[in-house]
């Protein structure tokens, strides 16, 4: 394992190195943990003209849109602030004719991402959705929006929808190796399929473990090093969304971005304050401290409760039992050597 | 004398009541999760909580602020993710989801996407999330409403009830025999849907609630139950439950906001930032 290069960056170079403008971008958390940082990055160096994929769109999202950084978006899900009397960057950007946007329920939208990841064209999906306006009305997509077809073998109709394979996924997860395997625990919604199906992928996560740590747990692993581009420690890195076993929400906090999603003057006012007004996710913090409290986020902090230990133990560790016999044949090393000679199987 | 009780914590209450010991049961975000944890501790300990975000047989400690909320629960049996949650739902193991309204029609289908024009809205709401896909294969659906409305036409259909009503929905062969949407409870009362037409109509009423209230809400020519009841007040037992679980769910969402926000600003002044 050594000589591994260390893929281990900072949000700044991996967003600049990996996420271009026009590019398919998908935020692979699913409603909690959101990769707030990386996408405050995307932000922060003006990226212009993306496609954004979304599961679930929460902050995150209405972030990106109000910054001006995407053109298209496709999701099951927006937020919005207020009920009837408020708003949000989405609603203000789609009046405005700068975004368009296509709608899919949940289980069609991920489903897409289910097919690019595995390396198919299309996947069938939940057909209910013929009887709605999920289904009639299309944007950017057309026809290939949902597409139907007649299964070869049942002979009926099914719904169908098109693989995705977004340029770059950004997602945060609780803990990473240095060589980019990704370990996540909780709701585990779509993210690793959002991740998966895409070409790039930069991580954040709470904290750099040892890669022991990585190797004693491997069920928590949901990205291989070898599918990771960039790794990005970074504490806090989903707040004001929250991070099972590290913190909970800042509802405080969230609040205010709810007030200030509400208008465009607000959304503004804010992004100069938390995104671009802080350098890094460290300033954020400073800041945070500075306007609030950090005694408010050491609140937030959780407290423990492990899993019980899984035994990834097994009765050997080796082919050579006390005796240094080999266990199938009952043979020393040396007993095995003569034999393969006098067989007259060694060669060279 | 029987407790004072909100109009939310009937809400809250009736939803409860819709759940069966042993079933396997899908709650949107709000106060359905609310209803899922009375259930759960009063009258169906065996019923097995779902989420989309692929959390299974959860035990809830605390209202869940979202779907994927796994931070307010005492752990969870079964982890999985959302696609094999919709793929467990297609293959018809969920036998009753909850899901909240925006809009509705007569006939229980839903709009949470747009007000207005789909291309150019005057208000965008959330869009489906999951809920087009829950109330398409969930063998019965209850639909919550606590600020949505009753409208003839729906500006976008985001989530099939019985479409145009009649026998439609099984006519069009894309969703399981007899599914859709069984009831609708608001904080005025319990709707039903005719088991010919599938219309929509009263059929219990909020104790402390008049009839003309619930007509006011609905603009067409509200059907009315034949033997209409008044729904069964709440036990002391069902609103205790409520004001230790979900203090919050106990009240409007204004109330609630405003009483946080004070707290905020009190905590804040507290350690000497304002």
């Amino acid at each position: 394992m050594e000589g591994r290069k260390s893929k281990i960056t900072t949000a700044r170079e991996a967003i600049s190195r990996l996420v271009h403008d026009g590019d398919e971008l998908v935020i692979g958390n699913y409603t909690v943990g959101t990769c707030a940082e990386l996408v405050y990055e995307v932000v922060r160096q003006k990226r212009k003209n993306l496609t954004l994929y979304t599961q679930s769109g929460i902050f995150d999202a209405d972030v990106l849109v109000a910054a001006g950084c995407i053109s298209r978006m496709v999701t099951t899900y927006v937020l919005r602030s207020g009920g009837k009397s408020g708003g949000s960057s989405v609603e203000r950007a789609l009046k405005a004719g700068i975004l368009e946007i296509e709608d899919y329920s949940n289980f069609n939208y991920n489903a897409r991402m289910v097919a690019g990841m595995h390396g198919f064209s299309f996947m069938q999906v939940l057909e209910g959705i013929r009887e709605t306006d999920l289904f009639r009305k299309r944007t950017f997509m057309g026809d290939d929006k949902y597409r139907i077809i007649q299964c070869p073998y049942t002979k009926k109709e099914i719904l169908t929808v098109p693989a995705a394979n977004p340029d770059v996924c950004i997602l945060h997860v609780q803990r990473a190796d240095r060589n980019g395997n990704a370990q996540y625990w909780g709701a585990l919604g779509s993210v690793a399929a959002a991740a998966l199906a895409s070409k790039r992928i930069i991580v954040s996560c709470e904290e750099i473990v040892d890669e022991s740590v990585i190797r004693s747990s491997p069920n928590l692993t949901i990205l291989p090093a070898y599918r990771v581009d960039a790794v990005v420690e970074c504490p806090w890195g989903a707040h004001p969304s929250e991070v099972l076993g590290y913190y909970n929400m800042d509802k405080l906090f969230y609040g205010l971005f709810l007030e200030a999603m509400k208008t465009a003057e607000g959304m503004d006012k804010w992004l100069e304050e938390w995104v671009f007004g802080c350098s890094d996710r460290l300033a954020y913090l400073d800041r945070y401290a500075k306007v609030f409290h950090m005694a408010i986020l050491n609140s937030l902090r959780a407290k423990t409760m492990p899993s019980s230990p899984a035994n990834y133990g097994a009765a050997f560790d080796s082919s050579w039992n006390e005796d240094g016999r080999d266990r199938s044949t009952g043979k020393t090393p040396e007993e095995i050597e003569l034999i393969l000679e006098q067989r007259e199987k060694l060669y060279g | 004398m029987a407790k004072p009780f909100t109009l939310n914590e009937m809400l809250i209450i009736a939803a409860a009541r819709e759940i069966n010991d042993g079933e396997n049961i899908v709650l949107g975000v709000g106060l359905p999760m609310t209803a899922g944890a009375l259930a759960k501790a009063l009258h169906a300990p065996n019923a097995t909580l779902m989420l989309e975000s692929g959390i299974v047989d959860f035990e809830p400690l605390a209202p869940l602020n979202h779907i994927a909320d796994a931070h307010a629960m005492r752990g969870y049996s079964y982890n999985t993710d959302l696609f094999s949650i919709f793929t467990a739902l297609y293959r018809g193991f969920v036998d009753v989801c909850f899901l909240g309204v925006g809009q509705v029609d007569r006939y229980g289908n839903l709009n949470t996407t747009t007000i207005g024009d789909y291309y150019n809205p005057d208000l965008r709401l959330p869009g489906s999330g999951g809920a087009a896909d829950f109330i398409s294969y969930a063998k019965r659906t209850v639909l919550t409403m606590r600020n949505g409305e009753f409208i003839e036409n729906l500006d976008y259909l985001t989530s099939p009830g019985h479409l145009k009503g009649g026998n439609q929905r099984n006519e069009c062969r894309l969703f399981p025999k007899d599914s859709g949407p069984c009831a609708l409870i608001s904080t005025q009362g319990i709707f039903h849907f005719d088991s010919e037409t599938k219309e929509i109509f009263l059929a219990r009423i909020h104790p402390g609630i008049r009839l003309e209230d619930v007509q006011a809400v609905v603009p067409w020519d509200l059907k009315i139950a034949d033997d209409l009841s008044v729904t069964d007040p709440p036990s002391d037992e069902e609103i205790a439950f409520i004001r230790r679980f979900a203090p919050t769910h106990s009240m409007s969402r204004e109330l609630a906001a405003e009483l946080g926000f004070e707290y905020a600003m009190s905590i804040l002044q507290e350690l000497g930032k304002t």
